[in-house]
């Protein structure tokens, strides 16, 4: 799958390139093998939740809770950033026509820093949560686990910084100057929102994590009651980092399907300049609401006013994208192969988990939401509905430009159906699981609640067809890159035109990809 | 179809190098597994600094609260004493800066102390005579809203007094120990609502006997002998001596200074215990004149029984308990009055 159509090259060559595309391989394959190790542990969970009971499937509690924060963690730093990154490795030097990344060893460290960050995160197995709360996370979470936590999260932060600062300046400074910024593609401008994103929001955390170290270390008390810190404090400074890393998660996927809309649908893209601007929008908005995962600490009326409305705000902004999508695709002749599948299914879950969105940003139902199952279909839907559909119709878009092969898309449609089918099942239940008021992250729930049983019940049979989705996505992935039929590198759809792009990729090792 | 724009050949994918990527993906994740499983207990072993600073200050605050005249008790004692009642009302400085019971805090006549004994009834009539909203709770904490002991709230933080507003509640205290009548509402404490009651032993106040220094007394002739049975609750989790809890429990022992005293000790219960006169209940090894039978190292085996003579030393208050660890506090902790 790492590999591309040029004349076939040793492993070794491309694990030590800097070419941007070499390296985006390398973030797909980073991507996709957490994605899996990631989604066994989802599995671990729900089929541990199927009965009701203590050591259905894992023995104590806190092994637990050590797979579900592993998960969580390998799901959005392992997964959702490198693959975000990887694709856009590979196509923004392409859409602003420069020949490479701005700082290409600058690029290859920022990837090579992942693996260290995520041996440091797999081999701990922390306990904390993947949001690690204070106090806890300060006077209980076990070592080195932890440690091995706050220091893995802390390289995968400079990795993510140092490649957004590279992105920001392949865009602004690199791109060809015939090429005005306002027409620089938007997939491209979703790379570059969320790379000013992350520059503004990471530093944050790194700072909470580093206070996290010295307070665990007991030099400092910044979060540590015990020393006369307050741990709300260190909620702010996670959520002022990580509400907007839900936009960092969630624009590329907006943006990829962008790209693939329009060229299934045979027409040009609706609005450019709506689709430029509600990226801005989102950047910018998405500091304004990090209070509303904090409603339930005590902070006075207006504050919660003020981000109730900050969040209300994204709404709009996210509505442009939607209307956009629609436009583009009303009255074209539309090809629904895989990649425009999942693209439609994405814009679908995300119409789904933006309504629930608003309904959590609401501060009276907040108060019956908060903590309970409602929080995790809401936030998954998210995640799978929008963000692992995006990513994953965009892997299935480069398959044939990548492999120089095409997938089945009999196989590709199974795996289409069985994902949206168990996502639905899966998420939409767990939010009636959560208004019936099971908390999130519990090993274990009362038989009594004869509701709760049945409910977790469908829930892990969703996971079930989702996981069934994912393997026959891997065996294909597998199977076609070495054994599918060669693909029609202009045009492996059949849909008529050329592609978009008009300047493939030079690779410096010879050979010529599809892009 | 335009395959035949490219210039050159397109190269594809091979089976082999996908397979030698597999590889390596697949090693690196043995390697880890193997890496991770062998040392699967290590990975969540010790406790932060920060959590281990935490515990010994948990552990001092604990020693601190045990030593002093009692433990106050988190619940309503029964009636057994007098009757004390109390009238108190709400009142702010006219800039708000100052809150307190019956004048601002620092005034005169502000947060009268109340003393009282165990089992004394204290009933205090509240009422809001201050312009914002408060409410009334007793507690044992010795900072902060709370919590209050049950049934001692008037109006909660959450549906509070108005002002004018009042009502009555009692309060009777299970154990010796201080206590504290606030205002519930967060942050009125710390502004001045906070008045302490002190509660003295009450009943015989065997409190009021000086505590035995454990010096020694040449021996007068007399001989006292006095019968003890270990005995444990079928939950145990109450223990005591001829009962536990019941009336009889722990019987007070007065002797005179020089007395011979021999005590019969008998373990009727399912558990090992020791006896021992010592000085500091929480303290097993303070003991007296040698006045111990069998140690925690060497215990009463159940159905045991013994015996230990001794000469009582200087006049004051001393304690017999079981030296097993914990068993004092338990509940196997009797008072031994040596008078002149």
């Amino acid at each position: 799958m790492v590999l591309e159509i040029q004349k076939p090259r040793p492993v070794w060559q491309i694990m030590f390139s800097t070419h941007h595309t070499d390296v985006g391989y390398l973030y797909l394959t980073f991507g996709i093998t957490f994605l899996f190790m990631g989604g066994v542990l989802a599995l671990i969970l729900r089929t541990h939740l199927f009965f009701p009971g203590q050591g259905v499937l894992i023995s104590d509690s806190a092994t637990f809770n050590r797979i579900f924060t592993v998960h969580g963690l390998t799901m959005l730093f392992l997964f959702a950033l490198p693959v975000a990154n990887g694709i856009g490795n590979i196509l923004v030097p392409i859409m602003v026509r420069y020949k490479d990344m701005a700082y290409p060893k600058l690029n290859a460290i920022a990837f090579w820093m992942n693996p260290v960050g995520a041996a440091l995160l797999w081999l701990g197995f922390p306990d904390t949560t993947w949001v690690s709360y204070a106090p806890y996370s300060v006077i209980r979470a076990p070592g080195p686990a932890a440690d091995m936590f706050i220091f893995g999260l802390k390289i995968l932060g400079i990795s993510s910084i140092l490649s957004s600062i590279n992105f920001v300046v392949t865009i602004i400074k690199c791109k060809h100057p015939d090429l005005p910024l306002r027409r620089v593609p938007l997939f491209a401008w979703s790379m570059l929102t969320v790379s000013l994103m992350t520059i503004v929001a990471m530093p944050t955390y790194a700072a909470a994590l580093i206070m996290m170290l010295t307070d665990r270390l007991g030099l400092s008390g910044f979060f540590n009651p015990f020393a006369g810190g307050d741990p709300i404090a260190y909620l702010h400074l996670f959520w002022f980092t990580f509400h907007p890393e839900v936009y960092i998660f969630l624009l590329p996927s907006i943006g990829m399907m962008y790209e693939i809309i329009p060229r299934f649908s045979r027409k040009p893209l609706y609005s450019q300049a709506s689709g430029v601007f509600a990226f801005v929008m989102l950047g910018i908005i998405g500091f304004a609401s990090w209070g509303h995962h904090m409603y339930s600490t005590g902070m006075d009326f207006t504050t919660k006013v003020v981000f109730m409305i900050g969040t209300l705000a994204a709404v709009p902004a996210s509505g442009m994208h939607v209307f956009n999508f629609l436009a583009t695709m009303w009255g074209g002749r539309i090809r629904f192969a895989a990649p425009m599948k999942f693209a439609v299914g994405g814009i679908a879950l995300f119409f789904s988990a933006g309504a629930g969105g608003v309904l959590n940003s609401a501060m009276p139902l907040d108060f019956i939401s908060h903590g309970t199952y409602w929080v995790v279909g809401h936030m998954h839907l998210f995640l799978i509905g929008t963000i692992g559909f995006g990513f994953v119709g965009m892997i299935y878009y480069m398959f044939p430009y990548i492999t120089g092969r095409m997938y089945n898309e009999k196989w590709a449609s199974a795996h289409f159906i069985l994902m949206f089918w168990g996502t639905v099942q899966t998420f939409f239940t767990q939010h009636i699981l959560g208004l019936e008021g099971m908390p999130r992250r519990v090993y274990d729930y009362p038989v009594e609640f004869t509701s709760w049983t049945i409910l977790n019940q469908i829930s892990s049979v969703g996971a079930w067809l989702i996981g069934t989705g994912f393997v026959i996505f891997l065996a294909s992935l597998i199977y076609y890159s070495a054994k599918g039929k060669p693909a029609n590198m202009d045009d492996p759809w059949g849909i008529g035109g050329k592609y978009y792009y008009p300047v493939a990729a030079k690779n410096p090792h010879g050979g010529r990809s599809g892009y | 179809m335009s395959s035949n724009e490219h210039e050159t050949r397109s190269y594809r994918t091979s089976s082999k190098r996908l397979g030698k990527m597999l590889a390596i993906i697949i090693g690196v994740q043995v390697v880890g597994g193997v890496i991770f499983f062998a040392n699967y207990d290590y990975w969540n072993s010790y406790l932060p600094n920060a959590g281990k600073l935490q515990e010994q200050m948990m552990e001092k605050e604990e020693a601190a609260s045990s030593a002093g005249a009692g433990t106050p008790s988190s619940t309503q004692g029964t009636f057994t004493g007098k009757e004390i009642d109390v009238s108190l009302k709400f009142v702010e400085s006219p800039d708000f800066s100052k809150y307190g019971f019956n004048a601002p805090t620092g005034s005169p006549g502000s947060d009268p102390e109340i003393d009282a004994n165990v089992g004394d009834k204290i009933v205090f009539s509240v009422t809001n005579g201050g312009k914002s909203f408060h409410a009334f709770a007793v507690t044992a904490s010795t900072s902060g809203p709370g919590p209050a002991i049950n049934g001692t709230t008037i109006g909660t933080a959450d549906s509070p007094l108005k002002p004018g507003q009042g009502g009555t509640v009692s309060f009777i205290p299970a154990s010796a120990g201080t206590y504290y009548y606030i205002c519930a509402v967060p942050g009125h404490r710390e502004l001045g609502m906070n008045g302490q009651i002190v509660v003295g032993g009450g009943g015989n106040s065997s409190s009021s006997i000086p505590a035995g220094t454990g010096g020694t007394a040449p021996a007068n002739g007399n001989k006292e002998s006095f019968s003890l049975a270990f005995e444990v609750s079928s939950d145990f989790s109450k223990y005591g001596f001829n009962g536990t809890g019941g009336a009889g429990t722990n019987p007070d022992i007065t002797v005179h200074s020089g007395d011979t005293v021999t005590i019969n000790v008998s373990n009727p219960s399912k558990v090992f215990h020791a006896f021992g006169i010592v000085t500091d209940p929480n303290d097993p090894s303070s003991l007296v004149w040698n006045a111990s039978y069998k140690t925690a190292d060497s215990p009463m085996k159940p159905g045991d029984s013994g015996s230990v003579t001794f000469v009582a030393g200087t006049p004051g208050l001393y304690h017999y308990i079981c030296t097993v660890p914990g068993h004092a506090a338990l509940g196997m902790d009797g008072h031994f009055i040596v008078e002149k």
